[in-house]
């Protein structure tokens, strides 16, 4: 039997986790919430309060029984997350723990630091560098080829809704028929955080889809990544079937939904910012620090949550164990402190951490591959969309979003 | 001038390059890098770092 056929849709048809998994991460107001919490981190560090509840965003249904911090101060953000022993990843156990299973997001050390080194082999950049050419291109040229003859496209709906995740396909060199079941599903696995129920069934469903694969592909000696991974070793150790399983469970929203976000907020920041636009395109060496600069000024994810392990002090309050611990790892990028007009987009900068890709132990795994997807797309559209400008006859775009955050259309000219 | 990789996370360490902004200057070999040293990204030591070609 081919896996086609057994790859299983929800039971309820009309269930459309897009709209629900986006309701989940935005606001019910036009507020943006960078400017609320500049003026809070202007009194102090440290607040007792659910920052989905002060931001306008649903509750996470998973956390309602914990007492809630929110993080502000980039001293004590960055202690939050380099002190695991007392700020722990096993918070997500609550619900990325029911969606994706046992993956690394879930773990501390000793056992997040054993896995992370294997399925870092796979991550690193100079293994992720070839498939620029390999992978990348061929998706990001293949997109811009059924737009370059239209002179304008809106480039979330057109491009970036949709690059990262056809790389993804590619990896794992999914059967073609496959795919829109397998990224309904993957997407439904996010809405865990407001809709339980659809998101422990899609965890299930791609779950029993995974272990096929795995079956399928861990002796056929592939470069696909599910081959690749199922064969990593180090010191005699293999990963074990159900963190594998979950891993890859979490590959969709990790490595395509970031990546969507990220690119389509660079593109806001440079083309609302015409003069930079126009200094990228003529001098591409400066691509790194235009990735690097909006990976600040807007990342993906702007929330590290952790579980405290023991009862600690943080900027003089006092917080129990078991407590939620937000560290606003966006805020970090926006602190006048270390960068200066943090709320502009400005290339030139002093290169200095940001937590685009968060910090600490769990700094996302996949940064790499997200530079060098980002790298090609941005390339490719200089390449192929001559003089590409916004287009006058929309409002400027502007990201949007709570704990994740992207643009609802970035609407462009360029010349056919 | 050698490359060292974080195992953890990827981070290159150039010898070239240093660590200016963090008091190692451009040049530094990696066995002059502080043993306290630890990766800018993910918080690893320096025994969890190997060389690479680039």
């Amino acid at each position: 039997m081919s896996l086609s056929t057994r790859i299983a849709d929800f039971d309820d048809p009309r269930f459309d986790p897009f709209e629900t998994f986006e309701s989940a991460t935005q606001s019910d107001s036009d507020e943006d919430p960078y400017v609320r919490l500049a003026g809070m981190r202007e009194q102090k560090s440290v607040f007792a309060v659910d920052y989905r509840e002060l931001l306008g965003s649903p509750p996470d249904e998973t956390m309602r029984d914990l007492a809630k911090y929110m993080v502000l101060g980039s001293p004590e953000i960055q202690q939050v997350l380099e002190t695991p022993q007392v700020f722990s990843n096993t918070i997500f156990e609550r619900n990325v723990g029911l969606c994706f299973g046992r993956s690394l997001t879930v773990m501390d050390a000793p056992e997040h630091t054993r896995y992370r080194q294997l399925f870092q082999k796979a991550f690193m950049p100079n293994v992720v560098s070839k498939w620029g050419e390999t992978l990348v291109d061929p998706v990001v040229i293949g997109l811009i080829e059924g737009i370059k003859h239209k002179g304008r496209a809106d480039l979330v709906k057109d491009f970036t809704k949709y690059y990262p995740f056809q790389i993804i396909y590619k990896q794992l060199d999914l059967p073609q028929a496959d795919i829109g079941t397998f990224h309904k599903l993957a997407v439904g696995l996010t809405c865990i955080v407001v809709d339980v129920a659809h998101g422990v069934e899609a965890s299930q469903k791609l779950g029993a889809y995974y272990s096929l694969l795995l079956e399928e592909r861990r002796n056929s000696g592939g470069a696909d990544l599910v081959s690749t991974l199922a064969q990593a070793e180090a010191d005699g150790e293999r990963l074990p079937d159900v963190v594998l399983v979950s891993f890859l469970r979490q590959l969709i929203n990790a490595a395509g939904d970031t990546t969507y976000r990220a690119t389509s907020s660079l593109l806001v920041g440079l083309l609302t910012n015409p003069d930079q636009l126009e200094a990228v395109r003529r001098d591409r060496t400066l691509i790194p620090a235009a990735i690097e600069e909006a990976l600040r000024w807007e990342p993906p994810v702007t929330v590290c949550p952790r579980l405290t392990l023991q009862p600690v002090v943080l900027d003089g309050v006092e917080i129990p164990a078991g407590s939620e611990i937000d560290a606003m790892t966006g805020a970090y990028n926006r602190d006048p402190a270390r960068y200066e007009n943090p709320d502009h987009y400005k290339l030139h900068r002093k290169q200095q951490r940001h937590m685009g890709f968060a910090y600490g132990q769990h700094v996302c795994i996949g940064q790499h591959l997200a530079r060098v997807e980002m790298t090609r797309a941005l390339n490719a559209l200089f390449d192929h969309l001559p003089n590409l400008r916004l287009d006058p006859d929309y409002p400027p775009p502007k990201v949007a979003g709570v704990n994740m955050r992207v643009p609802a259309a970035v609407y462009v000219r360029f010349d056919a | 001038m050698k490359t060292w990789q974080c195992l953890s996370c990827g981070f290159i360490y150039d010898e070239a390059l240093g660590r200016p902004d963090e008091g190692i200057a451009a040049g530094t070999r990696w066995e002059d890098v502080p043993d306290d040293w630890q990766c800018p990204d993910c918080g690893t030591g320096k025994a969890d770092f190997e060389m690479v070609e680039l």
